[in-house]
């Protein structure tokens, strides 16, 4: 029996050691989680210092601080309402919720702090510093004006946000000292991000998407299509041009020609002719249908499926314009064209650049990661020149900024209240630094009302740059 | 080891337990009380008072045992201060009379040795079965059971207008290792015969397997009557454990495990609370308010441990459902963070690999069998409730042996640490 004995013991030290190996698991992972579950009390009571530190954008305007009684104050107003939220009796949003326990002192009264500052580190309260840039997120929010809309603005090289912005917006100030209700239903409208939760359909802006499906089946930017002045759709109504008109010449035009001036007639029989498998399957590429993983959390922009599509040609066309069930975020839109800026991959988007202690130690620094590769290398370059067509001679002529070449497209959406103006832009082409998507509800063309503002955003970061 | 050594060690867990204690009471009200050098002092005596006992009635025995029991048993006992000193007080006292008990032991077996046990098996058979009933006793007489947080395991002595409650099943678990030991001892030949075949597997006369059965049966009607899970599994788990060193078949290892998987799908859907259990094991979020309560609060309680822990009086263990008793574990982890929780499992690791040691090098099968069964009751106790109270199994309401709150079951694992004592004097005699 004694040959029995010691497998029976090794297997129960085996098992204390697994216990010690998991114990450690769930201090070395799980723990934040648990730690930061709402329901853990633990939290509330744990510092005694229930001071915060500052948010503050890249080129230093602090834009969160605490008061002199402890309460939250919000030097730049309304700019930074959406991405940085508010702290104060009525709740917390934004960055404000999201880094709350990291802008907290990390003095607990523990062993572990107590060792840390013996060490000579510094305990209090430390800084949450944003991608941001001031100078460009004034732009977009001059750009806005009193219009209801959104912009944002990332480096594509990165996905560092530049720029966030969504109107009607609020004063965090007031929602502190409570004059501004975040219950009331009168005040639902201004608190919508409108980057990242506003999901409307995406417009012309979606022939990106298409052209990058009919390039990848074979279609080249020359190849030349029929200028007709309308397409009717198997089992479907007829699809017009703008002008109910042919679009250029009424003999042929290429697929270049057919973005420049945002030709309905020729995207709608692309769509179809490309196939509804291809069409969704270069837009769930383009991250469509995939949740986005964002600071603030965004909602999912949804194309429906590809059966749907071929029981139903016609919805299959009119989708190719980026109507009907199509629907994306700004943000979403903007990662598309940082994209093309940066050989088809998309990095993963952060407005958190660093978190630092108040001696200057980086506590937390985000590094980029790809998100995803939303095109094909091969057709990137086709795109881009396309795009840099729509602002030089096209669509989005007003996107244009003096000194660049811009690549960019132009969309005009249905909506209830009058058309929504779209842009997507990424700039300089030779070596892409911004990517910029423009919403404006309700606001008529995407041309002349959306692109200006990309271009302000576009040069206030240029210059910021050099 | 020397034995100064030994007396080191144990004066070093002594003094951790009076300092812990003292910072205990310095962090609630700013002053070092009389409870600190009381705590020093409890464990002095205790084990100070064991070693004596063990040098003059086992001189032969391991050096190696009372150290990493002392150590754990002053853990155990700072955080039961820290979570409620009433409970510190009356631990204190308990385990005095723990080691006065193990002293006990150690002097009735000094003259006529472990045979003695052997001799009485069917007395101490009787004596587990009536403890493992008592608790089933009405309520109302002077000694009755009591149903506790659910489960009927425990029985109220009245006197007067006091009362006091104990598990009986914690001696009942020393005991049934006593009569096992010794009746497998004697009738191993038997059980390890395999005489008939299938194929190429060798299985024994359908009546060998008689014991499985009765012990499987005895497990479940604890199950059943005092919806205790934890003692049910420790003790079919021990059961066929030993039965397993005895004939060394891996015959009995698969039976036995067949029975407690089908077992274990039975009781899941003939017992709500074993299947609660297990809901709040999988999913302990999904039902916060309710029966994922006390697991939940525990992973919130290790979120807040690190490396060294919040500080001795500075987490907050006493959010945790049986933060003394069951979860003592995480609360310990809580506050002296995952360092102590490290050591204090290697101590466990240090007590179990001596307990086999003992074993191993028994005079005989009988000796060897005590041994082997003691060591795998205190090994599968803490394996069940360490990995309950950090999810790694479903959660079995059970204390962690020399840590938690709780008389019966310091006084069993005490009674425990003198027999594997004596085991290892007779080792050479």
């Amino acid at each position: 029996m004694k040959n029995v004995l010691r497998p029976v013991a090794f297997t129960l030290l085996g098992l204390i050691g697994l216990s010690a190996v998991w114990l450690t698991g769930i201090q070395a992972t799980a723990g934040s989680d648990y730690r930061d579950d709402p329901r853990n009390v633990r939290a509330a009571q744990a510092p005694a210092d229930s001071s915060r530190g500052r948010i503050l954008t890249a080129d230093g305007v602090v834009v969160a601080e605490d008061g002199p009684d402890g309460e939250r104050i919000y030097p730049e107003g309304a700019r930074y309402a959406h991405i940085v939220g508010y702290d104060a009796a009525a709740g917390r949003t934004g960055i404000e919720l999201t880094r709350y326990a990291a802008m907290r002192s990390r003095d607990d009264g523990s062993i572990t702090a107590w060792l840390l500052s013996s060490m000579g580190a510094d305990l209090g309260p430390p800084d949450v510093h944003l991608t941001i840039v001031d100078a460009v997120q004034k732009a977009a929010v001059a750009g806005l004006g009193s219009q209801t809309g959104a912009v944002v603005a990332i480096d594509p090289r990165t996905g560092a946000v530049l720029a966030y912005v969504s109107t009607p917006g609020f004063d965090p100030n007031d929602v502190v000292g409570g004059s501004f209700d975040p219950t009331d239903d009168a005040s639902q409208n201004a608190l919508i991000d409108r980057v990242a939760d506003r999901l409307l359909p995406p417009g012309s802006t979606f022939k990106v998407i298409v052209s990058a499906a009919a390039l990848v089946a074979g279609i080249t930017p020359d190849t030349a299509f029929d200028d007709a002045t309308e397409y009717v759709p198997p089992d479907g109504i007829a699809i017009h041009n703008a002008g109910d008109d042919d679009c250029i010449t009424g003999s042929t035009l290429t697929l270049t020609d057919a973005l420049v001036v945002s030709c309905n007639v020729v995207f709608a029989r692309l769509a179809v002719d490309t196939g509804a498998r291809a069409i969704v399957s270069a837009a769930e590429q383009a991250w469509f249908n995939h949740p986005l993983p964002w600071e603030t959390g965004a909602a999912k922009s949804s194309i429906p499926t590809a059966a749907s599509f071929e029981a139903d040609p016609a919805a299959l066309a009119q989708s190719g314009l980026g109507e009907r069930d199509v629907r994306a975020t700004p943000l979403l839109m903007a990662l598309i064209a940082s994209a093309l800026g940066d050989d088809g991959v998309a990095m993963k988007p952060f407005v958190v650049d660093s978190v630092v202690a108040p001696d200057g130690e980086a506590i937390e620094v985000t590094s980029p990661e790809t998100l995803t590769r939303m095109f094909p290398s091969a057709v990137v370059e086709d795109l881009l020149a396309m795009m840099t067509q729509v602002v030089e001679r096209g669509t989005g002529r007003s996107g244009a900024v003096q000194g660049i070449t811009v690549a960019g497209k132009t969309g005009t959406a249905e909506g209830a209240g009058g058309p929504h103006a779209w842009f997507i832009a990424v700039a300089p082409v030779e070596n892409p630094t911004i990517a910029v998507a423009v919403l404006v509800e309700g606001g008529g063309a995407g041309g002349s009302v959306a692109a200006p503002i990309a271009a302000r955003v576009m040069e206030a970061w240029l210059n910021f740059e050099s | 080891m020397t034995e100064r050594a030994e007396v080191m060690l144990i004066a070093v867990a002594a003094a951790m337990a009076g300092i812990g204690v003292g910072i205990v009471t310095y962090a609630d009200d700013g002053t070092i009380t009389i409870d600190a050098f009381a705590a020093l002092a409890a464990h002095l005596a205790a084990f100070w008072g064991l070693l004596a006992a063990i040098r003059r009635w086992a001189p032969d025995a391991s050096r190696l045992l009372l150290a990493p029991v002392a150590l754990i048993t002053a853990l155990g006992a700072i955080e039961v201060f820290r979570i409620d000193p009433d409970l510190g007080r009356l631990q204190r006292w308990w385990l005095l009379l723990g080691a006065v008990i193990a002293m006990a032991v150690l002097a009735l077996l000094a003259n006529r040795g472990l045979e003695v046990l052997r001799r009485y098996r069917y007395l101490f058979l009787a004596g587990a079965l009536g403890l493992l009933l008592l608790p089933l006793l009405p309520s109302g007489w002077p000694l009755g059971g009591a149903t506790i947080n659910g489960s009927r395991l425990w029985v109220r002595l009245h006197l007067g207008d006091r009362s006091l409650s104990f598990q009986p099943g914690e001696g009942a678990k020393v005991l049934l290792v006593v009569f096992l030991a010794s009746y497998l001892a004697d009738t191993w030949r038997g059980l390890a015969a395999m005489p008939r075949s299938l194929g190429p597997l060798r299985l024994p006369e359908p009546r060998q397997l008689l014991p499985v059965l009765i012990a499987f049966g005895v497990s479940l009607m604890v199950l059943a009557y005092q919806r205790d899970l934890g003692a049910s599994l420790l003790l079919f788990v021990v059961f066929m454990l030993m039965l397993f060193v005895a004939t060394a078949r891996p015959t009995y290892l698969v039976a036995g495990g067949l029975l407690a998987v089908g077992g274990a799908f039975g009781a899941m859907s003939a017992f709500d609370h074993v299947a609660l259990r297990v809901s709040a094991w999988l999913h302990p979020f999904s039902d916060f308010a309710g029966s994922g309560y006390q697991v939940a609060q525990g992973m919130f309680a290790l979120s807040y441990a690190g490396v060294f822990g919040s500080g001795i009086g500075n987490g907050a263990p006493y959010l945790i459902p049986a933060a003394a008793t069951d979860y003592i574990y995480v609360a310990i982890v809580e506050e002296m963070g995952l360092a102590t929780g490290l050591a204090m499992l290697a101590a466990y690791a240090l007590v179990v690999s001596v307990g086999f040691g003992i074993a191993v090098r028994a005079a005989d099968r009988f000796r060897s069998l005590l041994a082997a069964g003691l060591t795998i009751t205190l090994a599968v106790q803490t394996l069940l409730i360490v990995g309950g109270v950090t999810r790694l199994l479903p959660l079995t309401g059970i204390t962690l042996p020399f840590a938690s709150y709780g008389g019966s079951s310091l006084l069993a694992n005490m009674t425990i640490v003198a027999l594997l004592a004596r085991v290892s004097h007779e080792e050479r005699s």
